[in-house]
């Protein structure tokens, strides 16, 4: 059986993330309804996609990420990995809010992995060890966005793969 | 300064067989310590592992600031594009910065950065003919220094300005009061210091592994000789002191 190579830890963080943002009433995912597409979209996007989505998501809150690295520790099994969070809002309370929930939700290291993998919506093929807020950085204008406030968010995470008794993905 | 703190334990080290009361426990105590700071002092003093210890830590924080640079430019490009060769902002090929391993005291060590040449020509826009590169095209635009543009080879500037070709009066210069735009300046210096005065620093020092090698290796170096355990009155500094080198040697394999 061939594993499924799309997968990635960030992906599955992102869809947490999103369904935690939305359960907690931080985002409202109808303000994100695109007629064009007929659908909602996640205000979460890769940075490779932030040209494209720029129109849509002109005025809203959203949150840009960009994997900073990634590497094995001696256990190989052990993926560790940092993944940079920009959020972007005009409203710095917006900002703060978010930041703030993403500090309670993920800077309890194995406490926090443990909320990720009792989440129904995550692929069976994962399990995350630990996850902790490597930095914060303060919430200023942005430079990228006028009229924007933006704050980074940078998590390190350490997950495995599911694997077979050969060592490889399932 | 250990060493020569250690040295008033050579004396406790002779014991006193010739009193009344016959006791080890001084004498083993201080051999104990003395063996401990020479170990540790010796270590710290050690050129080779001094350097061992500074690269290997160095390396670490090399690739993990280049990297949260990189994933910086590519999230902010208006901030950081200057620091990268013309359109390849956040590739790691195309970096226009460098960390530079500097003065080291001991285990201590600095830590610079600076710019460098950008060898890439410069895009053409619209009017534009001759090709040239921007040298400190970095250092420039990190600056906000203003830049004076005169012809060179050419009698007079061309190019273009809110899509209208602009011709300038023979000789006439033109000065560029932010290039690179405006949100480019001090921002690389701003990245640099988040990433070395936040946790980034702390979390790439532990992950060089550095800890776990030398906590292991000291752990081995500071197990005591069998001659020290055992209870005697007196013991030489000279025994202790070469102990204590093998030790190290043992521990540490080639570093030392």
């Amino acid at each position: 059986m061939t594993a499924n190579f799309k997968l990635d830890a960030m992906l599955e963080l992102r869809k947490f993330l999103w369904n935690e943002l939305k359960t907690r009433n931080i985002f409202d995912e109808d303000d994100y309804w695109s007629d064009n597409l007929n659908e909602n979209i996640i205000p979460i996007v890769p940075v490779q996609q932030t040209a494209e989505m720029n129109q849509f998501l002109s005025g809203k809150k959203h949150i840009v990420y960009d994997k900073i690295g990634m590497s094995y520790e001696d256990n190989w099994m052990i993926c560790c990995e940092q993944i940079l969070f920009t959020i972007y809002s005009t409203d710095f309370s917006e900002i703060n809010e978010i930041r703030n929930f993403m500090t309670d939700q993920f800077r309890r290291m194995d406490e926090s992995a443990r909320d990720v993998n009792y989440w129904s919506g995550l692929s069976d093929k994962f399990k995350f060890f630990s996850i902790f807020v490597a930095d914060i950085s303060p919430t200023a204008p942005s430079e990228e966005l006028q009229g924007f406030f933006s704050a980074e968010v940078i998590l390190e995470i350490k997950y495995s793969r599911i694997l077979d008794g050969q060592g490889r993905f399932l | 300064m250990l060493m020569q703190a250690s040295s008033g334990l050579e004396r406790l080290m002779a014991g006193n067989r010739d009193g009344v009361l016959k006791d080890s426990t001084v004498a083993q105590i201080s051999a104990y310590l003395y063996y401990n700071a020479n170990v540790i002092a010796k270590l710290t003093k050690n050129k080779q592992f001094q350097s061992v210890f500074s690269e290997t830590i160095f390396n670490q924080i090399q690739k993990d600031f280049g990297e949260y640079i990189d994933a910086k430019a590519r999230t902010s490009p208006r901030s950081l594009h200057h620091v990268y060769e013309w359109k390849k902002v956040g590739n790691k090929g195309a970096r226009l910065f460098e960390l530079s391993l500097m003065s080291q005291d001991g285990l201590s060590f600095r830590i610079g950065t600076s710019f460098k040449p950008s060898r890439s020509l410069v895009p053409l826009s619209g009017g534009t003919k001759r090709r040239h590169v921007f040298i400190n095209k970095a250092s420039v635009m990190e600056a906000g220094m203003p830049l004076k543009i005169s012809p060179k080879n050419a009698t007079r500037l061309v190019f273009e300005s809110d899509g209208e070709t602009v011709f300038m009066p023979k000789g006439a210069s033109v000065v560029v009061k932010r290039p690179g735009g405006p949100g480019v300046k001090n921002q690389y210096f701003l990245a640099h210091s988040r990433f070395f005065t936040g946790q980034l620093v702390n979390q790439s020092i532990k992950n060089s592994g550095f800890q776990r090698i030398f906590n292991a290796g000291m752990a081995k170096a500071l197990s005591l000789p069998s001659g020290i355990k055992k209870v005697q009155y007196k013991f030489s500094p000279n025994l202790v002191r070469s102990q204590a080198d093998a030790a190290l040697a043992t521990a540490f394999g080639g570093v030392l």
